[in-house]
């Protein structure tokens, strides 16, 4: 019994080592033969294998049904697990899900009825409800070497020029008319 | 040939080592994964429990692994409870194997349940610390080596075959090893400034930035160059005895200035430093540390002859 258990775990650490290495150089041959949420735990070695193109900052907006104007939604909050980095929860479910419609319809949901609720202090005031959010990216250029360089901070968003942000979501416009209690022909 | 290299594996499988190695793992791994993990286990409502955003099921979507909904508060707190408990008293020595497993267990769950805040610590400290469960750590050192000794048991041996040793000695270099190819077959070949291209992200701390405006970019090419022999070559480097402690020490820098450069990623910097600590410390560094403990091993049995 001991010497199988040896065995047994011997060729289990053959298949972790197996599938790290696997995983890590880019093959699938490891997601096609075993669970994805065994294989998720081989994703551990293919640590910056790419160049930044730029720096790159997600931001929300919201769309203040009083004023009829979209204003900077500071999602930290909301989100607040290692705030103004982007290791921050707000940055990942934009990292990985911004062209996932389903998980950007939820986001939205979430953040609309978060400031709605009035829970916390978010840059836009508790006492004016949102009827919709606006999720983008901020792609901030990568300096030369050599040229002057700036330390990295989360400035407002109305100091980026409009070329860096890259819009990936709005709330429908029927929606934000149905959440504001307005006419659809009221809503930008 | 097969049969020859079979048998060479099982004779170093089966070599003893010295049982400091796990357990300086067992020591230090515990307090970086639970300090990696202190930001979340403070929001752990919004972390694994239903009081923050949580990612619908997406069915068979390759970004989530597993659908894990989100938790009761009274069960997050649980598993944040659970995982605390478990992991100091890992650290500590107390009940290590099944404590261990318990802290192996909270940790698997935590990475499945929010891929949000699932880092490489995230999904390596599960099997870093399944490694610990299945070795003899907290034989020698901690408090239930201390209770045991205080009541006559045998003093544990110094060197002993064990296969979670050289798990935690190969993990490393296959990750390196990995890695090393990935880089090569992305940008790091054909991009002389990778390196420089990411200091310029949120995790950019001030060493990060000073060395940035100092450094001219040559360096940067160059730190890249020799990050991918490293990483490409570990096997050699790591598996040949004279490269060893030349690896070692490269291994501890570049992580030390992983580290000190990439705020948040300290946590991990230090779980590969741990592992490359244990794994690759030469003999001869390990004995002033055997020689504190031998010291350590001695004094209950020397109290109770005294009192007899």
């Amino acid at each position: 019994m001991r010497r199988f258990g040896r065995i047994l775990v011997r060729v289990l650490a053959v298949v972790y080592f197996a599938g790290v290495w696997l995983d890590g150089i880019g093959t699938t041959i490891d997601s096609k033969l075993l669970p994805r949420a065994v294989v998720y735990f081989f994703q551990v070695s293919a640590l910056f294998p790419l160049a930044a193109r730029a720096t790159i900052d997600y931001r929300a907006e919201g769309w203040v049904c009083s004023e009829k104007r979209w204003a900077e939604l500071d999602t930290t909050p909301y989100f607040p697990i290692d705030t103004h980095s982007k290791e921050n929860r707000f940055n990942r479910v934009m990292h990985f899900a911004r062209e996932n419609h389903k998980v950007m319809a939820a986001l939205d949901e979430y953040l609309v009825h978060q400031h709605n609720t009035g829970s916390s202090d978010d840059d836009i005031a508790r006492d004016k409800p949102i009827g919709g959010v606006r999720l983008m990216s901020l792609r901030i250029p990568i300096p030369e070497v050599g040229s002057h360089i700036e330390r990295f901070s989360q400035r407002p968003l109305a100091d980026y020029p409009e070329d860096q942000r890259k819009r990936f979501y709005y709330t429908p416009r029927s929606k934000r008319a149905e959440r504001c209690g307005v006419r659809v022909e009221t809503v930008e | 040939m097969i049969d020859v290299a079979f048998r060479r594996i099982s004779q170093w499988l089966d070599e003893p080592v010295s049982t400091l190695r796990i357990e300086i793992v067992r020591v230090l791994a515990p307090p970086i994964v639970l300090a990696f993990m202190s930001a979340r286990i403070a929001h752990v409502g919004e972390w694994i429990g239903d009081a923050g955003f949580r990612v619908p099921d997406l069915g068979d979507d390759w970004r989530q692994p597993l659908y894990v909904p989100a938790l009761p508060m009274w069960a997050a707190d649980t598993i944040g409870v659970l995982m605390v408990a478990s992991g100091l008293a890992v650290m500590l020595g107390v009940r290590t194997r099944p404590s261990a497993l318990v802290f192996a267990a909270t940790l698997a769950f935590v990475a499945l349940s929010d891929r949000l805040a699932a880092f490489t610590v995230s999904k390596l400290s599960p099997a870093i610390i399944l490694a610990v469960a299945l070795s003899p750590a907290g034989s020698r050192l901690g408090i239930d080596a201390y209770w045991k000794r205080r009541h006559g048991g045998k003093r544990p041996k110094k060197l002993k075959p064990v296969g979670a040793t050289r798990f935690l000695q190969l993990l490393p270099v296959v990750m390196y090893s990995a890695s090393g190819i990935a880089k090569a077959r992305g940008d790091w070949l054909s991009v002389p400034l990778v390196l420089w291209s990411q200091l310029h992200s949120s995790l950019q701390t001030p060493i990060a930035f000073a060395l940035a405006t100092v450094l001219p970019a040559w360096t940067w090419t160059l730190f890249q160059g020799l990050v991918l022999a490293f990483e490409v070559f570990a096997p050699l480097w790591f598996g040949l005895r004279r490269t060893r402690p030349f690896a070692l020490v490269f291994g501890l820098g570049m992580h030390a200035m992983i580290g000190l450069m990439f705020g948040p990623v300290i946590w991990f910097a230090l779980l590969m430093m741990t592992l490359l600590v244990a794994g690759y410390l030469p003999e001869r560094f390990l004995v002033p540390v055997e020689a504190v403990v031998k010291r350590w091993e001695k004094k209950p049995a020397a109290k109770k002859a005294t009192v007899e």
